[in-house]
């Protein structure tokens, strides 16, 4: 079996600034690093791989720099890793970017199963994985945090929440899936293979090598159907505390209007 | 462009309308007041649902793509169906609530049509040419980006309970339009099972209540639970509460504990110990009720009240019941 | 406490800061020594909540003419029942002196106030591009004027030692009322006897520290951890020794007998990822570059390797580094409720594998269990006598006598970290000489001739 874990990478949290005067997120001081949720991704391509054998591929893609997170895929039980990388595919929104993922899929070929992670921390959107599918014509399903059986034809899975219920699905191969974090913990990696992972070729594949699947077009900026118009950096809200004594009455209007919008 | 109107997706739950189907109409009711164009309502789902409340809340039309094959939610059916009727009536605006469910499903829906997506949205407004902004936040809810889609339609999920629901008119006349499904078989995913498991997640909840030392003693926990049920939110407590025993530590907010970020975090009898701050100082209200006035718990509150929470949390329980126009 | 006294505390500090409601105060008499061998407070102490040097002088000037017990409180963390009251008191906590006045990057120091929690100060370094405080004694709520006056330590000391090497300068308040500066910005200091390094680790008896002029560092920008499990502890102390002659310093070795570690993890919901071995090392490595760190990395591992370890596991994310720190950190939580005794000894490095043995063993002659968290590389060990069907057991004076004999057989101090507070006075004998004692005493009484400061703390006079 052969499986592909979809992986991103995204500046560290923690570590980014947010400049509120001018707009603009400052990610020069934060690390890069492989989006967290990813990380469950991955871990679940290694489980089944553990469990049922399977070679797993890792793909990402993004600027030269990304092939760190390559390198720390393998680290973390891949086997191979891709890193699509070109000028072109820059500034691709989440159709675009599903557009250029799902060429070199078909271009490398052969996959049973695809994993993502829930959503990257970063862009937030959730949409890249369902995307993927569709330009795939290949089922999917979203917040899987269990997999109850893999087979030659088929993927079971269990569904957190959908509507209201849990869900259990089988779904033919090859097929897409999107993991929760709570579906596993991932492992560390050894420090042999950490160190180990430093040394390997990472593959890079470019616009060039897919022009049989897809058109200039259809990737980075030129391909994607939605434009940013204006980033909005609202400002933290400095507390200003309001304290009451024997104002019994005014403290309940306050609990009262609060709560409001955030009721069940 | 030949598009027009704007389309709601709308959701069922339990064989009946899923309350995000109102606030998509009552945010569409605000856009067409500038669009002048119709808002209609798609219902994919088992036979029986009464869509005639999405009429009552401002839908013009309401199509049903009834089948009882739509009553365990699956994306690629539904997809085929949504996507052709997409397809023949053309909508320049389609809205989906942002449940679990619509996020899997939209993505495929966009892709199939070729078309952009903004997720999340918890703003939409219409420009001067009569397009679609979507404001939805990224970086973790740290920026606010204004989104516009140069593809139609425009389509975009929006958060639940972002905004409030349409007002109800029950005088409107019903306007139910039942279609044949487009496909009402897949071969490539099917459902097996659906079943609830539904727990208090203290990291999802818009609404904390946490109790600290101030509780003397295990029973007294009741009346902290009991205000959480009233608000609507979920019990939390300090670590002090957790190593007395007194709550599991699925319970704990703080650095060892859960961090969290509700809407409206009210803490009772909290003094606020760093440790404690660090899990929850990101929310967006912060309401504290302590006896002692130099308790630091106040110096990030937005609203404190210095008092004895054994009397003000009792009144404000009994307070709440009472006043039924409220709730 | 009499009402003569608290309105004499209202009149300094306001109404607001003067806690006399039981319920209240309980949560300022008490630190994080266990249930069972707290020293018992005072409960008509009350507590006082100045904010400034000057109202704290105001307190001491009230109490030495009143002759009134203060005993000073931080954060409350410590170990060794310091903050404790024991006789009635004015507590006075230093919480509203939380002010950091100044981040001083051309001279690389911080002016505290006294306050100031260590979460607060790693905050806002968080802010500064590259500096950093590197001393972590474990519980951030620790406030700065404590953490000078118990001169705290922590699982760093290892790479940059403990509290006392980073003060530069302080104000004080004596127990006279009198506040008095001491050091500074300088680096190089020679006027006449330190006594800023005396206020360090003086456990409140001396002096309220109310300011602080604290070293900051260059911030190491990479760090990682290493968890290398080994079948024995020989190998792992073997390991440890080559480590730390091999020319690269860690920033922590930590070690825990292996039950600690699975069962926090599986307390905290989590899994202890070291499947195999029975005695399991967490190495803590920070370099200034990514290079240096993997350098670093390799070398360890192969020292590791070459003393039999089973295969090293890496966390480098921040986020795993911090989940294995808390099982680290939490190990306390999972044992507190069984806990008599603590001991914090400390004794060479070399010597610790001998040493442990020796503990091991002295449990095994009484036919119970102690449970081992060692900052390895610096020789500080917490071991325990625990708690039979909830009771201290008879025999617990004189097991701790046999463990502080096998410490002093190493030329051991019963306390590396936690200090001796009011749980260690009489053990301190047994370390001390009396003319050593004596000085120790006469110093006391010339910084506090009316003994009103902390008494019954560090040493009886």
């Amino acid at each position: 079996m052969n499986i592909l874990a979809l992986v991103k990478e995204v500046p560290d949290m923690t570590k980014v600034n947010f400049d509120c005067e001018r707009g603009v997120v400052d990610r020069s001081s934060a690390e890069s690093e492989i989006n967290p949720f990813d990380i469950n991704a991955l871990q679940t391509a290694v489980n089944i791989k553990n469990q049922y054998g399977a070679k797993v591929s890792v793909l990402t893609m993004g600027p030269p720099k990304a092939e760190k997170s390559i390198r720390d895929a393998y680290a973390r039980g891949a086997d191979e890793g891709i890193l699509l990388t070109d000028r072109k595919f820059g500034g691709a929104d989440t159709c675009a970017t599903a557009m250029t993922l799902s060429a070199v899929i078909k271009y490398l070929g052969n996959f049973n199963l695809i994993v993502c992670g829930e959503k990257s921390v970063d862009g937030d959107t959730a949409q890249v994985g369902a995307e993927v599918a569709e330009f795939l014509d290949i089922p999917h399903a979203y917040y899987v945090d269990k997999i109850i059986e893999i087979t030659n034809e088929n993927i079971t899975v269990e569904i957190e929440e959908i509507c209201g219920s849990k869900q259990i699905r089988k779904m033919k191969l090859p097929a897409l899936i999107g993991v929760t974090k709570n579906i596993n913990h991932p492992r560390l990696p050894t420090v042999n293979r950490k160190l180990e992972s430093l040394e390997i070729d990472v593959k890079t594949i470019s616009l060039e090598d897919l022009s049989d699947y897809i058109s200039e077009e259809s990737t980075g900026f030129k391909g994607s159907p939605t434009k940013v118009s204006k980033i909005e950096i609202p400002r933290t809200i400095k507390r200003e505390s309001l304290i009451l004594r024997d104002d019994y009455n005014s403290f309940k209007e306050i609990i009262k209007n609060e709560t409001k919008g955030a009721r069940r | 462009m030949d598009n027009i109107g704007i389309l709601i997706l709308a959701e069922h739950k339990n064989g009946s309308i899923h309350k995000i189907s109102y606030e998509l109409l009552g945010k569409a009711k605000e856009l067409a007041k500038e669009l002048h164009e119709p808002i209609s309502c798609l219902m994919v789902g088992p036979t029986g649902i009464d869509l005639k409340e999405l009429n009552q809340r401002g839908a013009e039309t309401v199509y049903y793509i009834k089948s009882n094959v739509f009553s365990n939610p699956e994306e690629y059916l539904y997809k085929k169906n949504i996507v052709e009727f997409i397809h023949e009536r053309k909508p320049k605006i389609v809205l989906i609530g942002a449940t679990n469910f619509g996020r899997s499903l939209a993505p495929r829906i966009a892709a199939a049509l070729k078309t952009g997506l903004t997720a999340d949205c918890t703003d939409l407004k219409i420009d001067e040419d009569g397009n679609l902004v979507q404001i939805r936040p990224a970086f973790s809810d740290n920026i606010l980006a204004h989104i516009k889609t140069v593809t139609y339609p425009q389509i975009a999920t929006i958060r639940y309970k972002e905004f409030s629901e349409a007002e109800k008119d029950s005088s409107i006349k019903t306007n139910i339009i039942e279609i044949k499904t487009y496909m009402d078989s897949c071969s490539k995913s099917e459902v097996l099972k659906m079943f609830s498991d539904e727990k208090d997640d203290i990291t999802e909840a818009q609404i904390v209540v946490a109790a600290g030392r101030g509780i003397r003693k295990k029973e007294d926990l009741k009346m902290i639970q009991d205000l959480a049920d009233k608000l609507g939110g979920v019990m939390g407590a300090s670590r002090a509460l957790v190593d007395a025993g007194m709550v599991s530590s699925a319970y704990q907010v703080g650095y060892s504990g859960n961090r969290v970020k509700p809407k409206v975090y009210i803490a009772c009898g909290i003094s606020g110990a760093p440790q404690h701050l660090a899990g929850m100082k990101e929310s967006g209200t912060i309401i504290a009720i302590n006896s002692d006035p130099s308790a630091p718990i106040f110096s990030i509150a937005d609203y404190g009240y210095v008092g004895d929470i054994y009397e003000i949390v009792p009144q404000l329980i009994r307070d709440l019941s009472q006043e039924e126009t409220w709730n | 406490m009499e009402l003569k006294t608290i309105n004499g505390l209202i009149d300094i500090v306001g109404d607001d800061y003067v806690i006399t409601n039981p319920t209240q105060k309980i949560s300022y008499m008490y630190d994080q020594v266990e249930m069972a061998m707290r020293p018992e407070a005072n409960e008509n102490s009350i507590v006082v909540k100045p904010k400034n040097a000057d109202q704290i002088s105001k307190i001491m000037k009230y109490a030495s003419e009143n002759n009134i017990v203060v005993v000073v409180r931080g954060g409350g963390t410590g170990l060794c029942g310091a903050c404790t009251p024991t006789r009635e008191s004015i507590i006075l906590s230093t919480e509203r002196l939380n002010k950091i006045i100044e981040i001083d990057e051309d001279n690389m120091v911080a002016v505290l106030e006294a306050g100031v929690t260590l979460y607060d100060l790693l905050e806002e370094l968080e802010k500064h591009e590259s500096v950093g405080f590197p001393v972590h004694p474990g519980d951030e709520g620790a406030q700065m004027g404590g953490m000078a006056v118990t001169n705290a330590g922590g699982a760093r000391a290892v790479k940059h030692g403990v509290m006392r090497k980073h003060i530069q300068g302080m104000e004080v308040v004596l127990p006279s009322g009198e506040i008095m500066e001491l050091g500074g910005k300088l680096i190089k200091n020679n006027a006449g006897y330190n006594l800023m390094q005396l206020i360090i680790g003086s456990e409140g008896t001396l002096a309220v520290v109310t300011r602080i002029i604290l070293k900051i560092y260059p911030k190491d920008k990479y760090s990682a951890t290493i968890i290398a499990p080994f079948e024995n502890f020989d190998d792992a102390s073997r390991a440890v020794l080559e480590i730390l002659k091999s020319g690269t310093t860690p920033l922590a070795v930590e070690y825990q007998d292996k039950h600690l570690f699975v069962d926090t993890a599986k307390m905290l919901g989590t899994q202890w990822q070291a499947e195999k071995g029975n005695a399991d090392l967490m190495i803590i490595i920070s370099e200034k570059t990514e290079a240096a760190l993997y350098e670093t990395c390799g070398m360890i591992n192969e020292i590791c390797e070459k003393n039999n370890s089973y295969e090293t596991l890496f966390a480098g994310k921040k986020s795993e580094q911090d989940e294995l720190l808390l099982i680290r950190s939490q190990h306390y939580e999972l044992i507190k409720d069984i806990i008599g005794h603590s001991f914090d000894t400390a004794v060479a490095v070399a010597d610790v594998p001998a040493y442990l043995k020796e503990l091991k063993s002295l449990a095994k002659e009484y036919n119970t269990i102690t449970n081992i968290t060692a900052h390895i590389a610096d020789g500080n060990i917490h071991s325990d006598i625990v708690l039979v069907d909830g009771k201290m057991p008879p025999y617990a004076e004189e097991l701790k006598e046999k463990i502080f004999k096998a410490c002093f057989k190493y030329n051991g101090t019963i306390t590396g970290e936690h200090g001796i507070g009011k749980l260690r006075i009489d053990d301190l004998k047994l370390q001390k000489s009396s003319t050593e004692l004596g000085l120790m005493r006469g110093i006391k009484k010339l910084f506090d001739p009316c003994n009103i400061l902390n008494p019954g703390t560090v040493i009886e006079v």
